[in-house]
């Protein structure tokens, strides 16, 4: 076992010193993510190369110290937040867009990359990167692929698995392996579509084969106000049901609706119970249609206002609008809470309907901002930590939360990543026999427990008795 | 009727005691597809009966061989099982959420008759379109893909949640009913083109698309440059018989689009004949190398039907007889432009020498211990694979 001086130097003959950090202040900086959860730093590494990634692995490795993947830290369940003293790799300098291929709509890039640089980078092409989480202007690309982000864009297009063809990865023997391919369908198991969301636990990204898709030529974006959420719900279940596949189907109540309106000035209606951020796009003639289609449908459920944007100024404000629902909250309160759970779309007022009722049962402040069309809900929470026994509270009723859409047939998240913050809850979706097969798969990939031990799989998944991780060994 | 004792079949000898033979009576199948030859064929009604085949098979050293449809039977290395299993008595439509948009089938649901039904309602779960005699599970099993995955992915975009009787013979459900989902291992990613690897995929939960009101087909000449100028083409062909733009949306879309394209339209979509010839192959490159592929095997086989699909990258063309060299030399082609080439079907014995697949994928190490993961005693559809596994 080698000293944590001896594990610092080791490091630094890799990458240099500059490029290792183990200063108290950096090992505080590097504790947490977005959430709420801090854990022990033993180095953070800046690797530059998959050869230094994959040497740091194996020194790491061989030291019985763990390894943990991290992008821009912006994840909310803790996934980049070592449960174990461990090496933080920290891979934001990895990233260069290394190649586009605009025929094949496909391109290269680092995992350190953020996520909107990309898109930005290939506007002139008009391709872009479909994944838009709102965090898109600071999280990365190795990050969603760690998480499978999702976005309100996401509705139509997929989450980052669908637009992912191949992987770069530093495996935990601290081998580059290459997953996935460049064509369709690559001979073998398709191990690409489990390292997408596995969270830094079967491999360091170090490159990434991104799909392109096209920008569509024209775009209709409607806010639309309601006198109660249900009608905003109902609007939401009729326009699935018709048959319509809008780009994005975004909702906010009214307290989420107020904090942005306070924060960006982008005119949403503060006096409606909850609004409704629709958005079609495609073919010129085909969107025009479409728009109305959604108003009508909207009307038929007691729509109070109907905005168009009418040019792509006022197209961004409305998006402005929703993508700083989170810096909005900021401002309101020290500390929030995000939840992320999925559940069917046609049950979701019966599911707000609960929720809010856990809200003020718990006595909690709480707004909704949320991926509609997907039934992907974000019930949000502000608060304070410092006022004792009240982040318990906020994360008692998260649970309660988290129970009442797994009844109406849900899911435990729906882009966040279960990470640390839902690892034990697993078990209410998840029978012993289910998670014993994750573990199973993880173990193909990393018997050792070198990478983001802890992780999303709670203690015990595997039936049988199996050896104890490096860290826990040491 | 089977007996007690040692069978001698094609080589192999498999011993069947009276315990395998009471579980293989009490599974039989009403019919029997004629590939399975002299191979007993159980049925299991319930994914646990499958559970129990495996796990009483893994005990034994049984060889179980899956089998759906068979309409990709070749697919893959031959198999010599000691016992078929069958999913011809799961074939039931489990839950159709019409306005969420998903459905539950059981693995041997025929895809022909999950489409008819779901057509009735407006939405398709995008199957391949001239399935034939393809199941719901066969199709996921081979990660098959029809035209339409230009415009909405591969059938494993679709893929929601499986359920599978493992090769160590328990029951496990991935995934979930719902239409986005990052709840632990994605194991129902992995089931999709597994060839069986894994285990028997029981169950799946599909995402269903309506399907818009309007479709055209349009007759045009240049493939490549319809692709760049049109707005998400629902697929854009090419076969022996000329190119097409295969467009869907609202009918006033169509018809713009079709005017934009100014070639021949007809209403609806008219899907290529499926290939029938005795060997069929499959030319998967960067989409870029598509438009290569199909002069190469223009040049090589001047006469054989294909389906080169731009925008994806794949190519399929069909041989009645042929040079082993001449495949290898198209695989070649392929492998040297970072794709492959494929073997769908071809006669026992017709092509000495090539691999169904051709080089096995770079990081083969993990895709061995993934198989081992899930198949610990080597009884589901080994070397069916690449490399053996
Ligand atoms: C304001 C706000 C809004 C958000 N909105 C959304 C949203 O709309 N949709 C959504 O999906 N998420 C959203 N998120 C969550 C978060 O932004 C995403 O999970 C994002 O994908 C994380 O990227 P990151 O670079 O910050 O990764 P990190 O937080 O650094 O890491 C996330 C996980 O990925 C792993 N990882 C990171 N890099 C690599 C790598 N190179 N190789 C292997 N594993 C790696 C980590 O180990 C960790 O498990 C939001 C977060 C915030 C703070």
């Amino acid at each position: 076992m080698l000293q944590a001086m001896d594990l610092i130097a080791e490091l630094e003959g890799v990458v240099g010193s500059d490029r290792v950090r183990a200063h108290p202040l950096d090992r505080r900086v590097f504790a947490k993510d977005s959430g709420v959860k801090t854990g022990p730093v033993a180095a953070v590494v800046f690797p530059e190369s998959a050869e230094e990634t994959a040497r740091c692995v194996r020194i790491a490795r061989n030291a019985g110290v763990p390894v943990v993947p991290r992008g821009a830290g912006t994840g909310l369940a803790g996934g980049a937040v070592p449960i174990e003293p461990s090496v933080l790799m920290v891979m934001t300098r990895m990233n260069r867009i290394v190649e586009v291929d605009e025929v094949s709509r496909s391109a290269w890039v680092g995992p350190g990359l953020i996520n909107l640089d990309l898109s930005r980078d290939l506007a002139s092409t008009g391709l872009h990167f479909a994944p838009d989480p709102s965090s898109q202007q600071s999280c990365t690309i190795g990050g969603n692929v760690g998480t499978n982000a999702g976005g309100p864009h996401c509705l139509a297009e997929g989450t980052t698995v669908a637009h992912i063809l191949a992987i770069e990865m530093v495996t935990a023997e601290g081998d580059v392996v290459v997953v996935g391919g460049d064509h369709p369908d690559p001979v073998g198991l398709d191990l690409r579509a489990v390292v997408v969301g596995s969270e830094g636990t079967m491999g360091i990204v170090t490159r990434v084969l991104v799909k392109l898709t096209e920008t569509p030529p024209a775009v209709r974006t409607l806010l639309i106000g309601f006198p109660t959420v249900e009608d905003a719900a109902a609007t939401v279940s009729d326009v699935i049901a018709s048959g319509l596949v809008p780009a994005a189907l975004e909702m906010m109540d009214q307290a989420m609706v107020c904090a942005v309106e306070n924060f960006v000035h982008a005119g949403y209606p503060t006096d409606a119970a909850a609004v409704l951020l629709a958005e079609v796009a495609g073919h010129g003639v085909g969107v025009a249609a479409e728009a109305d289609m959604i108003a009508r449908i909207a009307a038929g459920n007691h729509a109070s206002t109907v905005r168009l944007a009418k040019d792509e100024t006022e197209r961004a404000l409305l998006w402005k609008g929703r993508k700083s629902a989170f810096g909005a909250i900021a401002q309101s309160a020290p500390d929030y809470y995000l939840h992320d759970t999925v559940v069917p779309r046609t049950r979701l007022v019966e599911v707000l309907s609960k929720i809010y009722e856990i809200g003020e049962r718990y006595g909690i402040s709480l707004l909704n901002v949320f991926h509609a069309g997907d039934g992907n809900l974000h019930p949000l929470v502000s608060f304070d930590s410092a006022v004792p026994g009240e982040l318990d509270r906020v994360l008692a009723a998260a649970e309660e939360m988290v129970r009442v859409s797994i009844e109406a047939g849900g899911s435990l998240s729906g882009e966040h990543g279960i990470g640390m913050e839902k690892r034990d809850l697993m078990g209410l979706v998840f029978g012993p026999d289910d998670l014993d097969a994750q573990a199973r798969l993880r173990e193909a990939f990393d018997a050792d427990g070198v990478l983001n031990p802890g992780k999303i799989l709670p203690e015990g998944s595997r039936c049988f008795d199996r050896a104890p991780t490096i860290g826990a060994a040491s | 009727m089977l007996r007690p004792g040692t069978h001698h079949r094609g080589g192999f000898v498999t011993t069947l005691d009276a315990a395998t033979l009471r579980l293989l009576e009490r599974l039989r199948p009403e019919s029997l597809p004629p590939e399975t030859g002299d191979v007993p064929v159980v049925a299991p009604r319930r994914i646990e009966e499958a559970a129990e085949v495996l796990a009483f098979a893994g005990d034994r050293g049984i060889v179980v061989g899956f089998i759906g449809g068979a309409s990709r039977f070749d697919l893959g290395g031959r198999l010599e099982p000691d016992v078929w299993l069958s999913t011809s008595a799961m074939n039931r439509i489990v839950d159709h959420q019409v306005e969420d948009l998903t459905l539950v089938v059981q693995a041997g649901a025929s895809v022909a008759d999950v489409e008819a039904l779901l057509a009735d309602h407006g939405q398709s779960a995008i199957l391949p379109e001239a399935p034939g005699s393809a199941t719901v599970g066969g199709v996921v099993a081979t990660g098959a893909s029809g035209y339409r995955r230009l415009r909405y992915g591969p059938t494993r975009d679709r893929v929601l949640e499986v359920v599978l009787a493992t090769g160590y013979g328990k029951v496990v459900r991935a995934g979930g009913r719902v239409v986005k989902n990052v709840t632990g291992y994605d194991l129902s990613r992995l089931a999709v083109g597994s060839m069986g690897a894994l285990g028997l995929i029981g169950e799946v939960c599909l995402k269903l698309w309506p399907i818009p009101r309007g479709a055209a087909t349009v007759r045009i000449d240049d493939p490549e440059g319809a692709l760049a100028e049109t707005y998400r083409p629902l697929a854009v062909l090419e076969t022996e018989g000329g190119a097409a733009v295969y467009l869907t949306g609202t009918p006033e879309q169509v018809a713009a689009q079709s005017d934009e394209l100014g070639g021949v339209a007809e209403p609806g979509h008219r899907w290529p004949d499926p290939i029938d010839t005795a060997m069929r192959f499959s030319v998967r490159v960067a989409p870029r190398h598509l438009a290569g592929a199909v002069r190469m095997i223009l040049t090589a086989f001047p006469e054989a039907p294909l389906r080169a699909q731009h925008g994806v990258g794949e190519l399929t063309f069909g041989l009645e007889t042929c040079d082993p060299e001449d495949v290898v030399a198209v695989r070649h082609w392929a492998e040297g432009h970072g794709g492959a080439m494929v073997v769908l079907a071809a006669p026992p014995g017709s092509l000495p020498g090539v691999d169904p697949w051709g080089t096995p994928p770079v990081a083969h190490g993990l895709q061995v211990r993934v198989k081992e993961a899930f198949d610990p005693h080597r009884i589901c559809n080994p070397g069916k694979l690449p490399g053996g596994l």
